[in-house]
């Protein structure tokens, strides 16, 4: 009972640092890194490297003020340039643990971050794409990933539910399909389940959450769709195969 | 004066494109199914199925048609109007 409540102020803690560390670097730190002469690619690259470090010791508090503990497999895989990276979405924090793990890339979030004063200064300086563009955001992505940078999508658009897997969006085979390139998947589990959609921050598990992030071999658009299919049909045909992928995964636990 | 085009004929474009375009069933695709709802469309499934109709069809959809289209029977009924 008293590790829970400790637990419960040791989560609040780390959001309250999180958003306090969010509006610093919104405010403060990432316009004058942006600010430094460069490219508009060099300065978001900047702008990546400082809120992956950010989010890396904000990973590294929350594990000394024991709110979780995390294993991570194969994360070598995912320092490999130019690559798109999908994941499910179980927790609040799945896109800090990723980006924190990615020496680069490109992030596409939902529109709110844009207008989250937590979120916006990040956001914007960093180059992440909002989720809402359509066709327009297909082609930026395949742009960015035929110029060499990673991409980091969430094809359920939004975090699971407790119940179940949410369906897919297809930005990401229609991305993969667009630029050539396989999809990398990455499995994300949290035992016990937490922080997920309609769960409060402060329903903190019995025990420590425990995450395990497992980097996984990449799907080739090719093998999953035939070579003459429309575009429609193909990007049903491997979004459908890409969350059958997760359904299998989802239902072997993890170490 | 070139012969008015019938909403089945109509309906069988509508039909041919969706099955050409996203491998659907013919049983899938009547006057009520539901775009989003029933076909899963979405923005991008709404521009392939607006130019391949475009070719067939020389309708031309605006993005403001595609919000506002729900079943295929709002895509007929847009196509035989500016028939």
């Amino acid at each position: 009972m008293i590790a829970r409540a400790s637990r419960v102020a040791s989560t609040g803690i780390s959001f309250a640092v999180f958003g306090i560390a969010g509006l610093i670097l919104s405010l403060l730190v990432l316009p004058f890194v942006r600010s430094w002469p460069g490219t508009a690619r060099e300065r978001e690259f900047r702008c990546q490297h400082v809120v992956r470090h950010t989010f890396r010791h904000f990973i590294r508090m929350m594990v000394a003020l024991r709110v979780l503990d995390v294993e991570v497999r194969a994360e070598e895989q995912l320092r490999q340039p130019g690559q798109l990276v999908v994941a499910n979405h179980p927790t609040l924090l799945d896109v800090v643990f990723l980006v924190s793990l990615m020496p680069q890339a490109d992030c596409v979030v939902k529109r709110e971050a844009f207008s989250n004063p937590f979120m916006r200064g990040i956001v914007r300086s960093t180059g992440y794409l909002p989720n809402d563009l359509g066709g327009a955001l297909i082609s930026a992505g395949a742009q960015r990933l035929r110029a060499g940078r990673s991409l980091l999508i969430f094809p359920e658009g939004t975090r699971s539910s407790l119940s179940a897997l949410g369906p897919f969006r297809r930005g990401a085979a229609h991305m993969a399909l667009e630029s050539g390139r396989p999809l990398r998947p990455v499995v994300i589990r949290c035992e016990p389940p937490s922080l997920m959609r309609g769960q409060k921050w402060y329903d903190v598990p019995e025990r420590r959450m425990h995450f395990s992030i497992e980097c996984c071999e990449e799907i080739d658009p090719g093998d999953v769709v035939g070579a003459t299919e429309n575009r429609g049909a193909a990007a049903r045909k491997l979004s459908a195969a890409l969350r059958d992928f997760y359904e299998k995964k989802l239902q072997t636990p993890g170490h | 004066m070139a012969a008015k085009v019938s909403q089945s004929e109509i309906l069988g474009w509508v039909v041919e494109v969706f099955q050409k375009e996203f491998d659907f069933g013919g049983d899938e695709l009547q006057l009520d199914t539901h775009l989003i709802d029933d076909l899963d469309l979405d923005s991008i499934d709404a521009i392939d199925m607006a130019v391949r109709l475009e070719e067939r069809t020389s309708v031309t959809f605006s993005d403001e048609d595609l919000k506002n289209l729900r079943t295929i029977r709002d895509v007929v009924d847009l196509i035989d109007g500016r028939l």
